[in-house]
């Protein structure tokens, strides 16, 4: 133990004052200095620069940054910028507000009204600007321009804002733009944002936000009193958002939308050899405009009370039964596992008896003895009664996700859902129940438990088309500069291989091409000369009426218990280049209702293809595209 | 522990009371910085520094009922703990504005960083008490206790954070001064940092830099930096002699002023109290730090010597760079003001401290056998 009161161990009190002295000093002359400089700020500076806090005289304002484009495959232009003319009041300190108040009532009551509330004015605060009306017209700005003199305090902002120039064609795979919301604001760890900021709130302007959005710029301007800009004393350009190309092929996307015509569904147009999306439709849909500069609660009430869900992208997130659209995965499945070869034969009298229950085919009168050819062409479902009662759910399952059922595909967009591919475990996990051998006979022609979104059913088939791949569907092909120097490139990605072998491929191919172009196939209507297309039709149940029960009440069902009808096919049935998929809902038979649809994409696609030079031409579908790019 | 009388004739209430009126005023200014003359409305910030006065305060009475020299004898296990939370900082605190200085425990948030002040107080001052050399110590004699420092000194000024990391080295080289130091080693340290400080610009991030250079050269970044520099000072001399009155600085309730009731704490306070008011303000804080100074002087060993006068000399370089950089005489470096500025770890960490001063100085008439 030390010695505390021993100054051999080096505490010396003497020293210690001496240093402490030192210290006093230190202290005492800092604080002297910072109470000097306070009274050299506040005291002789004192009223200059109280004068320059009331005038507010150096003022920050940001610049907003221009989003960057979003372009089809070709570059047609689809979203734009356009000048938003802001119409703003920022009083000064002391200004007396009544009178700018009095101008403006009668400004609006003899030149132009203004829908704002005047009543709004009365309650502004000094340096706080006030939005007064958001995009004014050109009278609008005409007349606060040329009483300006007369409205001080009274700005005209200028704001870019988004120009959805395919309106609701593509609206829930563009999304929209909105200003950012204080949760948003939280999350926003880098500081990048700040209130008032336009953020993408919706598809690809959410997904590709970061790279969309650029980065705004500031000026330092000095105001006179009545809060007009005198000079700018520095400034940094805002620098514009990256542009953004898409795989979306405006023909194709335009040509699906107008073919659904409104009614609710969805088409997906693929490219099989790379899993690029030529067209996502969702129908029906909104216009994103509606959104710039804040949607009006009439109209947001208006699209979310809708009973349709306009804003609800089918495409992806619409689960549906596949109905016979999915004997392409248990045709794979029992032809892979050797249950059945080209000659295996079953009986259709049109019925399916298991233990109580009777299971019907379609077509009532029966397929008689039928080869997995043909039950695929005219989608016999008593043939697949069969193979589903001989597969079982686990098997059929592990076929549906090498074809990529039941999990999202992946594709650049948020809110993709999963689908559903039932299995043994999952049932008991879901019901408690165990599986009953009934539900492989409705899983077996897509019914029971199976979901599946248009996307996954378009990929699957583009999966079996490009001879087994399973890739990532993709929307976007690249992000580049203004200037057009790449940003980012987006290449084909492999999720996967179906685990078939050459002959089972063919084996479905022949039969999926004997649909469209065999006597008695079902999706006779895309028959065309070329004999090129493959497909498959499906009707998908809504509500599980007994057969015969439903023939008769057919005329009388409640069009939501309809059924959706579903086509898939793809096209030219050697070496593939297109797929698409289409669901409309509660529109009955998939070869006569969806069908159709499908053949219009299939039309346009080698329409396009066989007239040379007509692709660079897309500019022209869209109105006032092509406008001006900064 | 046998209870003695005489701690309770010597709590020094000069001091608890300065304490609470700061602390007061300080939170009277988070309610202003707070209120918004936009709409009227108050974001509330200041219920919860409330919270955190609340906790301090008990924290800091559980800190004097416990004898110094008692806590001293565990300094190093409660400064490896507090090292070992820098490090938790390092490989999972989360970050905000692009510096990783935080821990979330239980919900709440807190800065290792703020801790660590007093930690390495604690243990450099059991380091000298019990290495003591007559004389001064010598430049080899300090490479030990220089390692109390580097350690935290190198994990903040990896977060980043500048601020802190400069002043856990004032604090350490201010220490070494009160415990004398040869003056040969003296000489060779100061010319060392001299050397060091060209080769610490290559560490500095860009925004660093860039306030350094805004400071030299105001003109440098009218926009970036150089902002919070006009707009603090439009604040504070717009204040003029009496001020603007409580909840009316327009500077501060416009939001011109950014970071307003974190570092930029003082020019709201100068803009609403004026040059009277912040000259009562710096002179309660000239107060504190001389009482704390004469505790530190009067206290009777030199392990109560050293906490007092290291806690002293903390809070003394806090105040005087936070104020300079807000008057626009020191560069922006992000250092809070002691009791004014928003914030839970510094305020718990303050009051601790204030707790132990108040500890050296009850127990000083009282010598340990």
């Amino acid at each position: 133990m030390l010695d505390i009161q021993n100054p051999l161990n080096g505490f010396n009190p003497a020293e210690f004052r001496q240093r402490f002295k030192v210290l006093f000093v230190i202290v005492v002359v800092a604080m002297s200095l910072l109470v000097a400089r306070l009274w050299y700020l506040q005291v002789v500076k004192g009223e200059e620069l109280r004068l320059r806090s009331e005038n507010n005289s150096v003022r920050l304002r940001k610049i907003k940054p221009l989003r960057g484009l979003i372009m089809d495959t070709g570059g047609a232009v689809l979203v734009d910028n356009q000048p938003s003319f802001d119409v703003l009041f920022m009083p000064s300190r002391n200004q007396d507000i009544t009178d700018v108040i009095a101008k403006m009532k009668q400004l609006s009551e003899t030149i132009v009204p203004f829908s704002t509330d005047l009543a709004l004015l009365e309650r502004s605060r000094p340096f706080v600007p006030i939005k007064l009306e958001k995009n004014v017209s050109w009278e609008k700005l005409a007349a606060v321009e040329t009483h300006a003199l007369d409205l001080p305090g009274v700005n005209v902002e200028v704001v870019p804002v988004r120009k959805y120039l395919c309106a609701d064609m593509m609206a829930q795979v563009i999304g929209y733009t909105g200003e950012i919301s204080r949760e948003e604001l939280e999350k926003d760890d880098n500081g990048f944002y700040t209130p008032g900021d336009m953020v993408g709130k919706y598809g690809i302007e959410k997904y590709l936000d970061e790279y969309v959005r650029g980065k705004s710029g500031f000026e330092q301007v000095e105001v006179n009193v009545v809060g007009k800009r005198v000079r700018v004393l520095g400034k940094i350009d805002p620098v514009s958002g990256y542009n953004v190309v898409l795989t979306l092929d405006l023909l194709l996307q335009k040509t699906a939308w107008e073919a659904l015509g409104g009614r609710p569904g969805s088409v997906v147009v693929m490219n099989p050899r790379d899993g690029s999306v030529l067209a996502l439709v969702s129908s029906p849909s909104f216009d994103p405009n509606l959104f710039n500069g804040g949607i009006t609660s009439e109209n947001w009430a208006k699209l979310s009370t809708d009973p349709y869900h306009p804003l609800e992208n089918r495409a992806i997130s619409g689960q549906y039964p596949p109905g016979s659209t999915y004997k392409l995965v248990v045709a794979a499945a029992a032809f892979q596992e050797g249950l059945v070869t080209p000659d295996t034969k079953f009986l259709c009298n049109g019925l399916f008896d298991l233990g109580t229950r009777t299971y019907r085919c379609w077509q009532k009168k029966g397929h008689g003895y039928i080869s997995l050819h043909r039950a695929i062409v005219e989608s016999c479902d008593v043939y697949f009664y069969n193979l589903g009662r001989l597969l079982g759910p686990d098997k059929i399952a592990s076929y549906a996700h090498a074809f990529g059922f039941g999990m999202p595909t992946g594709i650049d967009l948020p809110r993709e859902k999963n689908g559903l591919v039932p299995t043994k475990k999952w049932k008991v996990e879901r019901f408690r129940e165990a599986w009953q051998v009934g539900e492989s006979i409705s899983t077996a022609i897509g019914q029971g438990f199976n979901l599946v979104t248009p996307l996954q059913l378009a990929n699957a088939y583009s999966t079996l088309a490009n001879g087994g791949t399973l890739y990532r569907p993709r929307l976007i092909k690249r992000i580049e500069t203004m200037e057009g120097a790449i940003i980012k490139k987006f290449d084909p990605e492999v999720k996967g291989k179906l685990p078939l072998s050459q002959e089972t491929m063919e084996v479905l191919t022949r039969g999926l091409w004997g649909v469209v172009n065999e006597r008695g196939g079902t999706g006779h209507a895309l028959h065309r000369k070329e004999e090129d297309v493959c497909g498959k039709t499906g009707t998908a149940q809504v509500i599980g009426l007994p057969d015969d029960e439903k023939a008769r009440r057919a005329k009388r069902i409640p069009s939501q218990f309809r059924d959706h009808a579903l086509f898939v096919c793809f096209a030219p049935v050697r070496d593939p280049e297109i797929a698409v998929s289409v669901i409309m809902e509660n529109a009955g038979h998939g070869g006569s209702a969806a069908a159709p649809v499908a053949r219009k994409v299939i039309d346009a696609y080698f329409g396009r293809k066989n007239v040379p030079g007509r692709s660079k031409s897309q500019v022209a579908l869209l109105p006032g595209s092509g406008s001006v790019r900064q | 522990m046998k209870f003695d009388r005489r701690l309770i004739f010597n709590f020094d209430w000069i001091l608890l009371i300065l304490v609470l009126v700061i602390s007061t005023v300080g939170l009277l200014n988070i309610y202003s910085t707070g209120f918004s003359m936009m709409d009227a409305t108050q974001n509330n910030l200041y219920v919860k520094q409330v919270q955190w006065v609340l906790v301090g305060l008990a924290l800091m009475a559980v800190t004097f009922c416990m004898d110094y020299r008692f806590i001293s004898r565990h300094a190093y296990v409660i400064y490896a703990l507090s090292v070992l939370l820098l490090v938790v900082v390092f490989l999972y605190g989360y970050a905000t504005r692009g510096s990783q200085r935080w821990i979330a425990v239980a919900g709440f948030s807190f800065q290792p960083s703020e801790v660590v002040k007093l930690t390495m107080i604690l243990a450099v001052s059991k380091y000298f008490d019990e290495h003591r050399v007559s004389g001064g110590y010598s430049l080899r004699e300090l490479l030990a206790p220089a390692l109390f420092l580097l350690v935290p000194f190198l994990l903040i000024l990896k977060q980043p954070d500048l601020g802190t990391a400069l002043i856990l080295f004032i604090v350490f080289i201010s220490l070494v001064f009160v415990v004398g130091v040869k003056w040969k080693s003296m000489i060779i340290v100061l010319s060392g940092c001299l050397v060091l400080i060209p080769l610490g610009w290559y560490v500095l991030k860009d925004y660093q830099k860039e306030r350094i250079m805004t400071f030299f050269n105001p003109e440098h970044d009218p926009l970036g930096s150089g902002y919070h520099i006009i707009q603090s000072i439009i604040a504070v001399g717009s204040g003029g002699i009496i001020g603007k009155g409580f909840l009316r600085g327009t500077q501060t309730q416009l939001k011109f002023l950014p970071e307003q009731q974190t570092d930029f704490v003082f020019s709201v306070f100068a803009e609403e109290w004026g040059f009277v008011g912040g000259l009562i303000l710096i002179t309660m804080f000239l107060a504190l730090i001389l009482w704390g100074l004469k505790i530190a002087l009067n206290s009777k060993d030199l392990l109560g010597k050293l906490i007092a006068s290291g806690i002293t000399i903390l809070i003394f370089w806090e105040i005087f760079i936070n104020i300079g950089m807000v008057l626009g005489i020191l560069p922006v470096v992000g250092i809070p003001l002691p009791f004014l500025s928003y914030g839970g770890s510094a305020m718990v960490v303050l009051m601790t401290a204030m707790g132990l001063l108040l500890n050296v100085r009850m127990r000083r008439f009282i010598l340990q056998p």
